[in-house]
């Protein structure tokens, strides 16, 4: 069943990315978009059952967008997202707007020890 | 606010204050002289009477008019020479009715006489004493006459005890003691006054003083909080920077030890290789970071300035860059006019700076293209100009990407760069008095324009300054 699990990955780090891939896709099947608007093209394609996804790309608040976006839409709305990034979320929440609200269901500091990485996907998973 | 209008300023509205307070005062005035006159002839004084009633009359009248004019200004509406116009007015009028009223009850034995020391006392306080004092001649003057008057039969006499005759000698005494009181009650009561006045105008100084230096406190604490928060910001800006590359080798590493991909097979040699790069990432972006800090301190003291020949410096620059360009098949055209050089400058940052501008304009054009660098003076300034036909910069980025660790969107696409390189150049153009300006359109290419002066240079420290003297002197 789980390799039949899609992870979409979107960040702008190809090694990285790679690097991530690497680990993830010893379990799951992986898909990568280097950035935001990718990313949304690529879901809108084949829908993903997570997201994994860095905040700072093309801009210093991409990932949020892409947050916002998909939560905004009813058909994406439920897509649980992984949020990894290399900025703390007490300064990336503060560059925020509505700091209430954090469009993610999990919030990681990079760098994630691989099996840390694979434990929240598979928590996150179960819990969908 | 200076000298007189500041003095002006201050009393105008204490002047107001205490017009309105004279005017009440002589309510009682009135009050008493129309007392005196119905009470007079019950206390055995007849002849009085009529002329005091009368007196009464007229100031009383007179006030309402004063009253009434002062009520229909606001505090603020009148100015200072206006309001001593106003009082001197009424100070007049006040001393030609006592006179009047002395007369008719006794001249020289009037006891009215005690209130001429009591309106030069009211006086001095309401105007200054270079008023008073011809004020207090003018009411002697006018005594003496009355007092002649009187004698020599010019005028009635009218005592308030018709029984007794003129005083006689005693009288040349009253006049003698009348004159030396008026002018003794200005003197004594100037002298407190303006005691109180010179204090008041020292205060309203020392206030003033005070305000402006909170002001200037509150400024510089306010710039000073700015530049902590811009620092703060840097700083954590800073180490996200480093933080970035050093996670993705920290990943990198470990999926390869952990054994989920074989550092000996293709995608194992690739994560090596991309954490290679980030270690190279690494080391521009700390060399960038103490360039940066170099530039800063330098910015305070510079005893390594000397003088900079551009047209060389430039030209360096070429030779030094051709192999970058030869690599994308980008011709490096030189356009220089005139000669520039600069008095104080600090080659190494200079050379990092256009060398930075340089490296951009060939990293961001489209292969096969040109980057053209054009130098030449305008007044006592050197404008330096790199275009390229490259990628440009989105519109809202131009200034933007002058700032540390700021990139365009489509730059990080195109080429490796730490988001240095730009801060570098613009805050070595401004430590040398200049600036540095982006133009440019997106998918055009850009140009970059410096400008410097040649008699500007650094800022120089204290310590510095004697020492680049001689130099000027040559």
């Amino acid at each position: 069943m789980e390799e039949h699990t899609n992870i979409l990955l979107i960040d702008d780090d190809d090694v990285f990315v790679e690097a991530v891939s690497a680990v993830l896709e010893s379990v799951y099947r992986v898909r990568r978009a280097a950035n935001g608007k990718e990313g949304l093209e690529m879901v809108a394609a084949q829908r993903p059952d997570l997201i994994i996804l860095d905040v700072m790309m093309d801009y210093l608040s991409e990932g949020f967008d892409v947050a916002r976006t998909l939560r905004n839409d009813t058909d994406t709305a439920t897509i649980p997202i992984i949020m990894l990034t290399g900025v703390d979320q007490v300064y990336n929440l503060r560059m925020e707007v509505d700091e209430s609200w954090v469009p993610c269901e999990r919030y990681l500091e990079k760098p994630v020890a691989p099996v840390e990485l694979l434990q929240q996907v598979a928590e996150v998973l179960e819990s969908r | 606010m200076k000298g007189k209008h500041r003095v002006e300023y201050l009393f105008a509205s204490e002047l107001f204050g205490r017009l309105v307070w004279f005017v009440r005062l002589r309510w009682l005035a009135v009050a008493g002289l129309g007392l005196a006159s119905l009470l007079g002839p019950s206390l055995g004084v007849h002849g009085a009477s009529p002329a005091l009633l009368i007196v009464a009359l007229f100031v009383g009248a007179a006030n309402l008019f004063f009253t009434l004019a002062l009520r229909r200004r606001k505090r603020r509406e009148l100015p200072y020479d206006h309001l001593l116009a106003c009082a001197l007015r009424q100070i007049v009028l006040d001393l030609t009715a006592l006179i009047v009223t002395a007369h008719f009850t006794g001249g020289l034995q009037s006891p009215a006489l005690l209130f001429f020391a009591f309106h030069m006392a009211i006086g001095t306080i309401i105007l200054p004493a270079r008023m008073m004092y011809p004020l207090a001649a003018c009411t002697s003057v006018a005594m003496f006459l009355v007092y002649f008057a009187e004698t020599r039969g010019f005028l009635s006499f009218h005592p308030l005890d018709p029984s007794r005759g003129m005083c006689g000698a005693a009288c040349h005494f009253n006049i003698a003691a009348l004159i030396f009181a008026l002018f003794g009650v200005v003197a004594l009561t100037d002298s407190v006054t303006s005691r109180f006045k010179k204090r008041n105008v020292k205060l309203w100084d020392t206030t003033e003083e005070l305000k402006k230096r909170t002001e200037d406190l509150q400024r510089s604490l306010e710039q000073v909080e700015t530049v902590e928060e811009r620092k703060s910001h840097y700083m954590r800006i800073s180490a996200h920077q480093l933080r970035s590359p050093l996670a993705t080798i920290k990943t990198s590493l470990q999926v390869l030890t952990e054994g989920y991909v074989d550092p000996a097979s293709d995608r194992g040699r690739k994560l090596l290789q991309g954490a290679a790069e980030r270690v190279d990432e690494l080391l521009a972006t700390v060399n960038d970071l103490l360039e940066l800090a170099k530039i800063r301190e330098g910015l305070k003291c510079a005893p390594w300035a000397e003088s900079v020949n551009l047209n060389q410096l430039l030209a360096d620059l070429f030779d030094a860059l051709q192999p970058l360009a030869e690599g994308r098949s980008i011709r490096l055209v030189p356009s220089f006019r005139g000669v520039c050089i600069l008095d104080r400058g600090i080659p190494p940052d200079l050379v990092y700076a256009f060398e930075n501008l340089m490296e951009n304009a060939i990293k961001y054009s489209k292969e096969g293209g040109e980057v053209e660098v054009r130098l030449s003076r305008e007044h006592d300034r050197a404008v330096i100009e790199i275009e390229d036909h490259g990628i440009g910069i989105p519109p809202g980025f131009d200034e933007e990407v002058l700032n540390e660790f700021v990139r365009a969107p489509n730059a990080r696409h195109h080429a490796q760069g730490t988001g240095l390189g730009l801060a570098i150049a613009r805050e070595t153009m401004e430590a040398h008095g200049g600036s540095l300006r982006l133009e440019s359109r997106e998918g055009e290419g850009t140009i970059a324009r410096a400008v410097i002066p040649l008699h500007g240079g650094p800022p120089e420290s204290p310590e510095t300054q004697s020492e680049s003297h001689p130099q000027s002197e040559d």
